[in-house]
This record gives structure tokens, C-alpha cells and sequence, in this order.
């Protein structure tokens, strides 16, 4: 067998978060060799899930500064014999992002045969979380509508608002055809609610409705985002079963794809190296020679990696917190006939949270709730994902969104939160290019709901790797390497 | 009959590029399939029932469940000696005369035996032994009472049918999932099930119906709109309800399941057809008084309208409406609340238009809305046996522009209104 260096490889795959897994996915059945390495000894780059053990070697890291994207990363735990079970039995999710039915990543996963090995999860009902104008009284988590059934059933809306509401959601299905494009183009790059206002008189409770459903980070999307958005979540609804119109993979989210992916790269040859990263390149000779942090020199025809880009000042507050309530009331399933949610999305819209000093929030936060059947925690308690732009005093909101939210959710006691994990994730805004046999993906977004645009960027790393050789068809579209069914079965 | 291993339905194969091995594989195939059917015919023709039979049954039915005279010389292998105790005069389900204790039997004719699609429901033989009668013979009249089994051997003999049963319901299941439209496998099946109720006591009978009614939930999940599966579930709960299973009533519970399935979607037309059939039964059972009724209506109305509300392109929203509207005003049969007077009624009409008048202001160019308003205010006229009054005469020539303008088709139909009520505009002051 051929050694490291003796090996003219075709490509190195620097990292194995997610574009970079989905690309060795994409590779798995081309002859071509793969060198994957990772600097991690763990999967899943900027999308892994942690175990509360790695958790802390991570936090760690973060703290050296070394980690790119990742800042300001603390644990709190709470003291004593608080039933925080072993650090193994959790895996808390670095990319909590639920992927719409429509997304194409899912008819990716089904025609490269990957989606045999992830199980997927509902995810259930999105909330507004109301703050009661009255202390003494509990907030209220009110649900969005957001098929005709569900405008039927609510009660929190006038007739007149739900005929509004149900014109608009018909509006939005077929919101690229004429005379609709007549209406939107003019607002494009204004704000939505301005346009939901001006052309829908939507007052403000149910603009927040619709705004939480693009789950807009700044609450300040456009016009045209926002209607595609909203688009892919309505004609999401049902696609996989009655009452859910996003999915979620068990044990942690988009690392599990991640893992998938590389597990295939693995099978179909590639060479998988954890802990190794790039210490040299010389990317002017053909082929680029590396030197591996492990010793060993390689040559290579092609190099992909995450791009080494700035990063923005702008970025997200994270806050995840174990909590030891299985909060059954947010996922119990309202639609006959449809599967038992696993993640529930509640939204705390600006201005219904305030800081100790009286401020009240400028932008959204979202909390991605998620029950122990994500495989993330144990039975009887849940994990709680809090995210929101950050600004000032946004570390102090997400905290404030903790304590309200179970507070709402409190049935006689308020349930307890066990640990605490917080830190920040930078944005970027650059594109992922390919620059002579370097290609760099840009570092992934903090989105909470799965970006197909994503895609592209793996497409287009495939397509540099193979050059000439790519076939459109073949992309990401295998057969079953079992073989094909046998149905002579019966006549033996 | 011709032996077509397998009706099409006229549905032609797609024609896929075969290599010669593979056309080879597929003359082995036919001819493996032809050997069994012709060896299950030779079976048949020397009267031979047994065990074998039944397993060529098997093999062949996995192959083409639609070979119904396969199901049916299945059927004739359980009950000639599968199943350990049988049911009075073979496949015969007329109840055995009360005066089951000397053993009669009724004369069956063979011929009932392929023509087992009729749904006579089963009953028990003898209600006072809660067994069924004697065993026969396929072609004799028996007269002579032959040995009783004793307790135990009925036992045993429960647990061995409970289990042919649960099996035979089994078997059902994969060639359903197959060929979910193939009628001898549910005619099979419900064979079966009625097979429980001449064979096992109530308690398991019951059991296993409402297991039938689980599964009948189960396809409705999956196509709420699925006319045949509602129908299934109609005459699964009137075996659940019928005295030979404890007679019951699952009216309430029917009721809240198409509460359920609507609130699941609206656009259900067997939804809310279920739902208008069981009303009657539903408010006698709660003994309800006048006020109760009234209630009920108003809740009715009060929820299809809100339905309305979101749906008004829907027709099987207006078609529950007009059914709630048409038994107030001009009840056939059962009406909801029998008390009502005129005024009461006018009341009602009236107010729904107005109701109606209100989802103009959001939804102009809906058809079905001006549709309804149309019928319902002729309709109070006729109520009230007067004209329509000048304000209303105005809104009808109204909406029947707009139902020109939105249903050019039907014409003709808005011509003949404006004709007959004298509503054309163009003549001034009077009919057309």
C-alpha cells in the first residue's frame, strides 16, 4: 500500500465541517483519491456536537483565540447534585439549524442514498413569546398560524385580521407569478414589515407572526428575501407528513450529516486523518506540496478549504442551557395523524425583553427548544438554544430570554437550568472561491434555519476538483451500493 | 375466465430495455408461476382442502393478489379444516335457527362461496351456548347433533383460530401496502374479521374490530380524503356498534374524530359529510332538550363560518354550510332543532347573510360567495313567500354580475336568474 507521501492525491480536504463533508460525499464515488483531514480530533468543524467533555476542551480552545470564528466562549454550571447527568450522554449542537422540507440539501441526502443513516425529526410549532402586561401573571407562549387550518383554529386573531393573514399567506405561495410581482417588486429592498403594512395593513402583531416565520436574525429582512423565505416555509408544511414543515437530524443536528458524509468519503476510499492540519503550503508549484502537522509531506493536484477570510464584526450570541424539564407542553403535536415534534422554535420579537436597566431589546431572539429525542440530552430533560445579533448587552438578553421563557413555561415549580454554555459566533460575508488549485468555502452563516445556498458552494468545489471530468448527473446522484433489491425472493 | 395472471386495469407496462438474460429470467418467472397455479388447479379439481392447498395459496397470492378464485380455495382450506371449529353450513352466514340445541343446519348453496363480496354482516349462531351451532359437511344437511367438545377443547380451539386470524390479518397487510386498491384482499380481510365474530367471544371479537378500526385511522392519516377508507371506517364501527360485538355506541367518539380531521384540514368533504350524518343519532343519545339543540346549531354555524372565514374557495366548506342552512329552514327528515317557528327560522337565514355579507370586504372575486348569497336570499323570499324586497333586489342584480364576470361557464344558469326573479337591469321597474 501506497504511503502518505508517496501518493499523488487529487485533492486534500482541509476540515470536516459541513461543506467540506458534503463535498467528500459528493467525491465518494469517483476514483479519485481524497487525502480529509481535520485539526479537531472530532468531526464536524464549525457544525460539530459536543459532548459536555468536549464542551470544555472547545471552550478552551476558544479562550486561545485560535478558534476563527468562535469568541467569548464560557460554561456555567450549577453546583451540586443538580441530576446533570454523565458529560456523554449529551451532545450539544454548534449549528442547531433545522432544514425546511423543501430544502434541496434533503433531495441531495435522498438521491446520493446518504440519507439512509441520519434519522430525521420533526420540527413542531413556532410561538411568540408575549410578555404579560400584568407581573403577576405568566407570559404566554401564543402560537404562529401558518396554514389555513392552523388560522381556523387560533383564537388570538379577529376575523377580519385572518381574512388579511389568509390573503397574504395565498399571496406568498405564488408570489413570483403576475400581478403578485407587480405588487412586491416596487418594495423589494425595503423592509418587510413596511411592505407587509403598506400592501396587507398588517398591524403589528401580525407582522411579528410573519417576521418570526422568515426567522430573520435582525427582524430587518427584505422584502424579497422575505418572501422567499416565508415561501419555502409554507410550501414546506406537509411535504413530509401532516403538521411540520422543517426537519432536524438526531444527535445533534447538521453535524450528523457532517458525519454521514464523511463516513461515505470513507467507504469510498478516502483517507481520513483527525488531528492533522496543514502546517506549510507551497500552492505555486504544481501539484501543491503540504506539510502536515503530523510530519508527513504530500503532494496534491487540489486543496479545499475554509477560506481565510476576515471575518465581519457582526455575528451572533449563543446561549445553550441544559435544562431538567422534558417541557412536554411545546411538543405535543396538534395536527391528527402527525409525528411528535422534537424541536419547537419560539421567538422573543424586539422590544419584549428588557435589560436590568430598562432597555428594551432593539433586535429578535430565537430559541430553538429541543426535547430528548434528538438524541441531545437524556429523557426528562431538554436542550435550549438561544440566539440573537449581537450588541451590546446581547449576552444579558439571552440570559433574560432564559429566565422569562421558563418562567412562562413553569408548570408548579420553574424548571432548573443545569449548565450553561455561551459564546459568540463572527459573521462573514465573503464568498467561497477557487483561486488557481486552492478552492475556499466561506465560513458557513449563523442562520438558524438551513441555507440552500450552501449547496452551490460544494457544487462548485466538485466541479473545480473534477474539472473536465465532471458529470452533471453524477452530482451527489448514486446508487445503493447493497445492491439492487432482490424480489426473486418469493419464488424460491 | 380467462387466466390473466393479474388484471391491469388497462394500464399499459412501461416498456423497459431487456437484455436477453433478463428475458430469459422472465420466461423462467412465468413459467415457475404457471407450474404453481397449475398445481393448485389439480388440487382444487380432486376436492383436496389440506394444508398443502393452503400454502400454494400462499406463494400464489404473494405473486397476484388479484386472482380472486385463489383467495376464495384459500377460504375453503380454513373453513374445511384450518380453522378447528367451524361455522354453521360452511361459508353460510345466515344464523342457525334459535332452536340451535338439536343442531340444525341450514341447506347453504355452494355458490355462496364465490360470491362472498356481498356484505351480509355475520351473526352468532346460538346466543344461549355462545357457540356456533354444529359442524357440517360442505354438501350434506346434516340433522344429527354430533359430539359436543368439551370446555377445553373449545379453549384450545379459540386460542388456534385467534391465531389463524391474527395471522390470516397478517398475511393481508404486505399485499396491502402493494396493492392498497385491490378489492379481494379487503374482501379477504373483512372475511377474516367476520370470521372472528362467529368463531372467538365477543371480548376478542371486539378487540380485534377495534384494532380494524385503528388501522382504518391509520389509512385516513395517510389520505384524510380517501373516500373508500371512510366508507371502511363507516361499517367498521357499525360491526363495533352492532349487539353481536356488545352494540355500543361510538357516536361521540366518531363525532370527535371528525372534529379531529377537520382541524387537520378543512377541505374534507367525507370529514364533514361523517360529521352531518351523525348529528341526529349524536343529540338524541345526549338526550338533548331544545335549548341543547339550539346550542349545538348555533356552535355549528359559529364554526363553519370561521371555516369560511379562511377557506371561502372551498367547496365542501359551503356544501356543510348549506346542509346546517337546509335543516333549519326547509328540514327533510331529522332536522337538528325540530321547534323552530318561522320566525325562528328567518332569524337564522337572515342573519347568516349577513354574516356572508361581511367576507365581501376581503375576498371580492370569490364565486362560491356571491354563489351562496344568491341562493340564501332567494331562499328567505321563499320563506317569508314574498318578492325580494327593493334593497335586496339591488344586491342580487349585484352578485349575479360579479357570478358572470367569475363563471362565464354557467351563463346561461345566471340568465335564467336574472330572468325568472326579474333582475335584469336593463328593463326598468319590472320583470324581464
Amino acid at each position: 500500500m501506497e504511503s502518505l507521501a508517496d501518493t499523488l492525491w487529487d485533492v486534500v480536504i482541509c476540515g470536516t465541517g459541513l461543506q467540506q463533508s458534503l463535498l467528500a460525499l459528493a467525491l465518494s464515488r469517483s476514483d479519485k483519491k481524497v487525502l480529509h483531514i481535520d485539526p479537531n480530533d472530532f468531526y464536524g468543524g464549525a457544525e460539530a456536537a459536543f459532548s459536555l467533555q468536549e464542551v470544555e476542551s472547545w471552550v478552551e480552545k476558544v479562550e486561545t483565540g485560535k478558534e476563527g470564528l468562535f469568541r467569548a466562549a464560557s460554561v456555567e454550571k450549577l453546583e451540586g447534585d443538580t441530576g446533570l447527568s454523565f458529560p456523554r450522554a449529551y451532545s450539544l449542537a454548534l449549528a442547531p439549524q433545522l432544514i425546511h422540507a423543501r430544502s434541496a440539501l434533503l433531495s441531495q441526502l435522498v438521491s446520493s442514498r446518504a440519507y439512509r443513516q441520519v434519522e430525521f425529526l420533526a420540527v413542531g410549532s413556532f410561538s411568540i413569546f408575549k410578555p404579560s402586561p400584568d407581573p403577576s401573571q405568566h407570559s404566554a407562549l401564543v402560537r404562529i398560524p401558518s396554514t389555513r387550518e392552523d388560522v381556523f383554529s387560533t383564537t388570538a386573531i379577529s376575523a377580519k385580521a385572518k381574512r388579511g393573514l389568509m390573503k397574504f399567506l395565498k399571496f406568498v405561495l405564488d408570489y413570483e407569478s403576475n400581478p403578485q410581482t407587480d405588487t412586491w417588486h416596487p418594495h423589494a429592498d425595503a423592509p418587510l414589515t413596511e411592505f407587509l403594512l403598506k400592501e396587507f395593513k398588517m398591524d403589528k402583531e401580525l407582522q411579528t407572526y410573519i417576521i418570526t416565520l422568515t426567522l430573520s436574525l435582525d427582524g430587518k429582512i427584505n422584502t424579497r428575501d422575505g418572501l422567499a423565505v416565508i415561501r419555502r416555509h409554507l410550501s414546506s408544511m406537509g411535504m413530509y407528513g401532516p403538521g411540520f414543515a422543517a426537519l432536524y437530524p438526531k444527535w445533534g443536528g447538521l453535524s450528523e450529516i457532517a458525519q454521514v458524509s464523511c463516513r461515505a468519503g470513507a467507504v469510498g476510499g478516502a483517507v481520513y486523518m483527525l488531528g492533522t492540519g496543514v502546517k506549510t503550503m507551497n500552492d505555486q508549484e504544481n501539484p501543491v506540496v503540504i506539510e502536515l502537522t503530523s510530519g508527513d509531506t504530500i503532494k496534491t493536484r487540489k486543496v479545499v478549504r475554509a477560506s481565510e477570510n476576515a471575518t465581519d464584526n457582526t455575528g451572533i450570541n449563543r446561549l445553550v442551557a441544559i435544562v431538567g424539564s422534558p417541557l412536554k407542553s411545546l411538543f405535543d403535536s396538534t395536527v391528527e395523524g402527525a409525528p411528535t415534534p422534537a424541536v419547537a422554535i419560539v421567538a422573543f420579537p424586539a422590544g419584549s425583553l428588557s435589560t436590568a436597566a430598562g432597555e428594551a431589546s432593539q433586535s429578535p431572539v430565537y430559541l430553538s427548544v429541543h426535547s430528548s429525542d434528538t438524541g441531545e440530552c437524556p429523557a426528562n430533560q431538554s436542550v435550549l438554544y438561544f440566539t440573537t445579533v449581537s450588541e451590546p448587552g446581547s449576552q444579558e438578553l439571552l440570559r433574560r430570554a432564559l429566565d422569562s421563557f421558563l418562567a412562562a413555561v413553569a408548570g408548579d415549580t420553574v424548571p432548573q437550568c443545569l449548565y450553561k454554555l455561551e459564546y459568540q459566533q463572527r459573521q462573514c460575508s465573503a464568498r467561497s472561491q477557487a483561486s488557481g488549485s486552492i478552492f475556499g468555502f466561506a465560513p458557513p452563516t449563523s442562520s438558524l434555519a438551513f441555507d440552500d445556498s450552501t449547496l452551490q458552494s460544494v457544487h462548485d468545489a466538485w466541479k473545480m476538483v473534477l474539472d473536465d471530468e465532471s458529470v452533471e448527473e453524477d452530482y451527489l446522484t448514486f446508487a445503493d451500493r447493497e445492491g439492487a433489491m432482490d424480489d426473486d425472493e418469493i419464488y424460491d | 375466465m380467462a387466466d390473466q395472471g393479474g388484471s391491469q386495469h388497462g394500464i399499459a407496462r412501461t416498456s423497459r430495455v431487456r437484455t436477453e438474460a433478463q428475458k430469459q429470467q422472465d420466461l423462467e418467472r412465468i413459467q415457475k408461476y404457471r407450474d404453481l397455479e397449475s398445481h393448485l388447479r389439480k388440487l382444487v379439481a380432486a376436492s383436496d382442502y389440506s394444508r398443502d392447498t393452503f400454502d400454494l395459496t400462499t406463494k400464489l397470492l404473494k405473486l397476484n393478489p388479484e386472482y380472486y378464485t385463489v383467495w376464495n380455495v384459500r377460504r375453503r382450506t380454513l373453513i374445511s379444516g384450518l380453522f378447528s371449529r367451524r361455522s354453521d353450513g360452511s361459508s353460510c352466514w345466515r344464523a342457525c335457527s334459535s332452536s340451535s340445541r338439536c343442531g340444525t343446519t341450514t341447506t347453504c348453496s355452494a355458490a355462496s362461496l364465490s360470491s362472498s363480496l356481498t356484505r351480509t354482516p355475520p351473526s352468532r349462531a346460538s346466543p344461549t351456548t355462545g357457540k356456533s351451532g354444529t359442524t357440517a359437511d360442505l354438501d350434506t344437511t346434516a340433522t344429527v347433533a354430533p359430539q359436543q367438545p368439551t370446555p377445553q377443547d373449545d379453549e384450545e380451539a379459540q386460542k388456534k383460530d385467534l391465531e389463524i386470524i391474527k395471522s390470516e390479518l397478517f398475511f393481508t397487510i404486505p399485499l396491502l401496502l402493494e396493492s392498497p386498491k385491490c378489492y379481494w384482499i379487503w374482501s379477504y380481510r373483512l372475511w377474516i374479521l367476520d370470521q372472528s365474530i362467529l368463531l372467538l367471544p365477543v371480548p376478542i371479537a371486539k378487540k380485534i374490530w377495534q384494532e380494524e378500526l385503528g388501522l382504518a385511522s391509520k389509512m385516513l392519516a395517510k389520505d384524510r380524503r380517501n373516500f373508500h377508507a371512510w366508507g371502511y371506517r363507516r361499517y367498521v364501527v357499525s360491526q363495533l356498534e352492532s349487539k353481536e360485538l356488545g352494540g355500543e355506541s361510538l357516536v361521540e367518539s366518531e363525532f370527535a374524530y371528525t372534529d379531529r380531521m377537520i382541524r387537520a384540514d378543512l377541505s374534507n368533504f367525507s370529514a364533514w359529510h361523517s360529521r352531518s350524518k351523525l348529528i341526529p343519532r349524536l343529540l338524541d343519545e345526549r338526550g338533548a332538550g331544545e335549548k341543547e339543540r339550539r346550542d349545538f346549531l348555533d356552535a355549528e354555524l359559529n364554526q363553519i363560518r370561521e371555516a369560511l372565514n379562511v377557506g371561502p374557495e372551498d367547496q365542501s366548506l359551503w356544501s356543510y354550510h348549506q346542509f346546517l342552512v337546509d335543516n333549519l329552514v326547509s328540514p327533510v327528515g331529522r332536522p337538528t332543532v325540530p321547534t323552530l317557528t318561522l320566525e325562528d327560522r328567518v332569524e337564522y337565514l337572515t342573519n347568516e347573510i349577513t354574516e356572508i355579507k361581511d367576507l365581501l370586504e376581503d375576498y371580492e372575486d370569490v364565486k362560491l360567495i356571491y354563489e351562496a348569497l344568491l341562493e340564501y336570499t332567494l331562499g328567505l323570499c321563499q320563506l317569508e313567500e314574498r318578492k325580494p324586497e327593493e334593497e335586496e333586489r339591488q344586491d342580487l342584480i349585484c352578485w349575479l354580475k360579479k357570478l358572470k364576470e367569475l363563471d362565464p361557464m354557467r351563463m346561461g344558469r345566471w340568465v335564467d336568474f336574472e330572468r325568472d326573479y326579474g333582475l335584469t337591469e336593463l328593463l326598468p321597474g319590472g320583470s324581464g
